[in-house]
């Protein structure tokens, strides 16, 4: 199924993009049409950024290494290091090492903090970690002067390796913290599968440890999304599609921060049972009192026995949720609890964090219901293409706006962490006022869809307009990223 | 691999045994196979400290991969200390994990153990209610310490009140150990030792 609703993903064109050269990408601006409005003013999500193959990674690192090598005069092996503990910033570790290369390498620990004392040449030396003696030349140090011989090296890296450790691998000496670059490890890595491991096992350390890069958390996906702006935006992967957020990797969260986002994971995972009991599939009708399943993702219910239109959320009237008094999203703090009791102030603590909790499962859960409904309707489809009602082409409108309902579903359900944490004041109630027109249009969008072949096609459409646009406007006053 | 490891610690084995430190009582190390992956350690608990007169016996395990990765110690002799597990004697010390260094010996762990012992640090615990008292009430920390000390290690504080309270959950039909980790968790408060153990 194509996403065709993509005004507001400045990565499907990377995606589309054939040539596979990274750096290309940002240089061929100079066709843009002036006509053209500045995407980045008009969509709150806009991010640039490309899909890296692995050879592609490396070429962008080695050229940065590169570069500060040749910048600072230093071999590249160790410009490597200093950038991998730098955030691979080159300006600003140019500043630094200009101002005091000395302090500057032994902060990367790459030099040690006192220099080492003049060496005693002998033509035989002791190794003190296999105590066996042998001729100076099988002997091999790092800036530290701290000597052992090629074997002890050799070993000492491969266990090293086998732990996962690469870009980590220290001298052996006591107290020594200085590292051993990448050069002097592979020269004392004779096993092929070895060097491998140890190639691969840095490539990710490099990777992590640079802002601009981050794998896709996709299974078994090798990769990498590459941007210049280093920020909570949504990123999709052009082999697995995985949809994450660039800053954090995690599964896009906006308009709640990454911070916060976590927090609030932690929290829901911390509360599982507490927030267990309302995770009920069935509830009573308000009215009559009728047993009601809830089966489809729109919260706006009918009940089947007495027609009456309620919330599956607060089970108040629907009709007051149409309305701008529609208050289902806010929770009402009690403005006197800071003089209650201790006991009371947990529970209205409790009271909130559930509030916030049902709403966010509840959406979820919606999401999953809505993908059933696509379901249903697609086959409703085929059979209507079958018996020659129209083509796949008449009904794609359909698939869209169910599409454009999941995008709009998601970014509510993540409007409750990012409510939840938000301090009372003005701010918060600009938020929830939008919050609420957002959920009431989606409400809307869902309802229609679910009747999707009883709805104008115009009356749809028109829906789609103002969901998106209401998610627009609180991406954009509140998506601080 | 192992080849290494077994040289190693036959020559560390020597280095100890001819060590001042030993000439001193203050470290020990025994062998307990031929093929050196077993040893038994004993250190003495350093002066001015909850540790003095007593002496502790440490398991030492050497990994194949000896010198490259650190040895595995634990405490055999049971003791009160926030960086030492009360229960199974595990240690959390920086050498014997991430901060080893090939070019450590036995004896640096050993010496680095009493040097644990003189200055513990409880911001960074093995056994979470030992850190806990020694953060909250150091005297009652001190007290518990020496008494362990005297009760495992051979040391020479007696302390009656400790012993007596002791008897007293003994009589209650509570085996000996089990009734001094629960005195000495509730800092020797015997209704509330009490009411855990039967709770
Ligand atoms: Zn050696
Ligand atoms: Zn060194
Ligand atoms: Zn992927
Ligand atoms: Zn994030
Ligand atoms: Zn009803
Ligand atoms: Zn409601």
């Amino acid at each position: 199924m194509e996403d065709t609703m993509t005004t507001s993903q400045g990565g499907e064109s990377d995606m589309d993009y054939s040539d596979n050269e990274y750096y290309d990408y940002y240089n061929t601006n100079d066709d843009i049409d002036i006509e053209q409005l500045d995407p980045r003013k008009i969509d709150p999500e806009y991010f640039e950024f490309s899909c890296l193959l692995e050879e592609q990674v490396d070429r962008l690192l080695n050229e940065t290494v590169e570069t500060l090598s040749n910048n600072l005069q230093i071999p590249p092996s160790l410009a490597k290091v200093l950038l991998h503990s730098n955030q691979w910033n080159i300006s600003e570790l140019t500043k630094k090492f200009n101002e005091n290369s000395t302090r500057t390498l032994i902060a990367a620990r790459i030099e040690p903090a006192t220099p080492p004392g003049s060496l005693l040449l002998t033509r035989y030396v002791n190794c003190s970690v296999c105590v066996t003696v042998q001729p100076l030349d099988r002997f091999y140090s790092l800036s530290c002067a701290h000597m052992f011989c090629r074997d002890c090296w050799s070993m000492h890296f491969e266990v090293q390796i086998n732990q996962g450790i690469s870009t980590g691998i220290a001298c052996m000496a006591r107290n020594c913290i200085v590292l051993a670059p990448e050069d002097f490890v592979l020269k004392h890595l004779q096993r092929p599968n070895m060097r491998e491991k140890y190639q691969q096992f840095s490539f990710q350390d490099y990777v992590k440890s640079h802002p601009q890069l981050r794998f896709c958390p996709g299974p078994n996906c090798s990769i990498v999304v590459h941007s210049k702006e280093v920020k909570a935006k949504r990123s999709t992967c052009n082999q697995c599609k995985t949809v994450f957020c660039f800053k954090c990797g995690c599964d896009y969260h906006a308009p709640t921060e990454c911070q916060v986002i976590k927090k609030w994971l932690t929290k829901c995972a911390d509360d599982s049972e507490t927030a267990n009991y309302i995770s009920a599939h069935t509830k009573d009708c308000p009215k009559c009192h009728i047993c009601i399943e809830k089966n489809g993702g729109c919260n706006h219910m009918q009940c089947y026995n007495c027609k009456h239109d309620f919330c599956w959320m607060c089970l108040g009237d629907w009709k007051s949720h149409g309305s701008e008094y529609y208050e289902c999203s806010r929770y009402r703090e009690n403005p006197n609890i800071a003089h209650e009791s201790v006991h009371a102030q947990a529970r209205e603590a409790l009271k909130k964090y559930l509030h916030y909790y049902e709403r966010w499962e509840n959406h979820s859960k919606s999401l999953k219901l809505e993908e059933q409904t696509l379901e249903k309707l697609r086959s409703r489809i085929n059979q209507k293409v079958m018996s020659g009602l129209g083509t796949w082409i008449d009904w794609q409108y359909l698939f869209t706006a169910a599409n454009l309902l999941a995008k709009c579903r998601y970014t509510l359900q993540y409007t409750y962490p990012y409510a939840y944490y938000m301090d009372t004041g003005s701010r918060k109630e600009l938020f929830e006022y939008q919050q609420a027109q957002l959920e009431a249009e989606i409400e809307n969008l869902s309802w229609k869809i679910e009747r999707a072949e009883t709805t104008d096609r115009g009356d749809l459409e028109n829906q789609m307009d103002i969901a998106e646009k209401r998610r627009t406007t609180l991406l954009k006053d509140f998506l601080d990223v | 691999m192992a080849n290494i490891a077994a040289q190693r610690i036959k020559r560390e084995f020597k280095e100890v045994i001819k060590s001042e430190e030993v000439a001193k009582c203050a470290i020990k190390v025994e062998l307990l196979n031929d093929s050196y992956t077993e040893l038994k350690g004993e250190i003495a608990g350093p002066p001015d400290t909850p540790y003095e007169g007593g002496n502790f016996v440490l398991e030492i395990r050497v990994p194949e991969t000896y010198p490259f990765n650190p040895p595995k110690v634990r405490f055999i002799t049971k003791i009160w200390h926030p960086n030492i597990s009360s229960v199974t004697g595990a240690i959390c010390l920086d050498i014997l994990k991430d901060q080893w260094a090939a070019a450590m010996t036995l004896r640096t762990v050993l010496l680095s153990l009493q040097a644990l012992l003189s200055a513990a640090e409880p911001d960074d615990p093995q056994d979470a209610v030992v850190a806990r008292q020694y953060k909250e009430n150091l005297e009652m920390f001190k007290l518990t310490a020496k008494h362990w000390t005297n009760a495992y290690a051979g040391g020479p504080f007696v302390n009656t009140d400790c012993d007596e309270k002791i008897k007293r959950l003994i009589d209650m039909g509570i085996e000996e150990h089990q009734a001094r980790v629960a005195l000495s968790s509730y800092n020797w408060d015997l209704e509330r030792a009490t009411e855990q153990l039967f709770s």
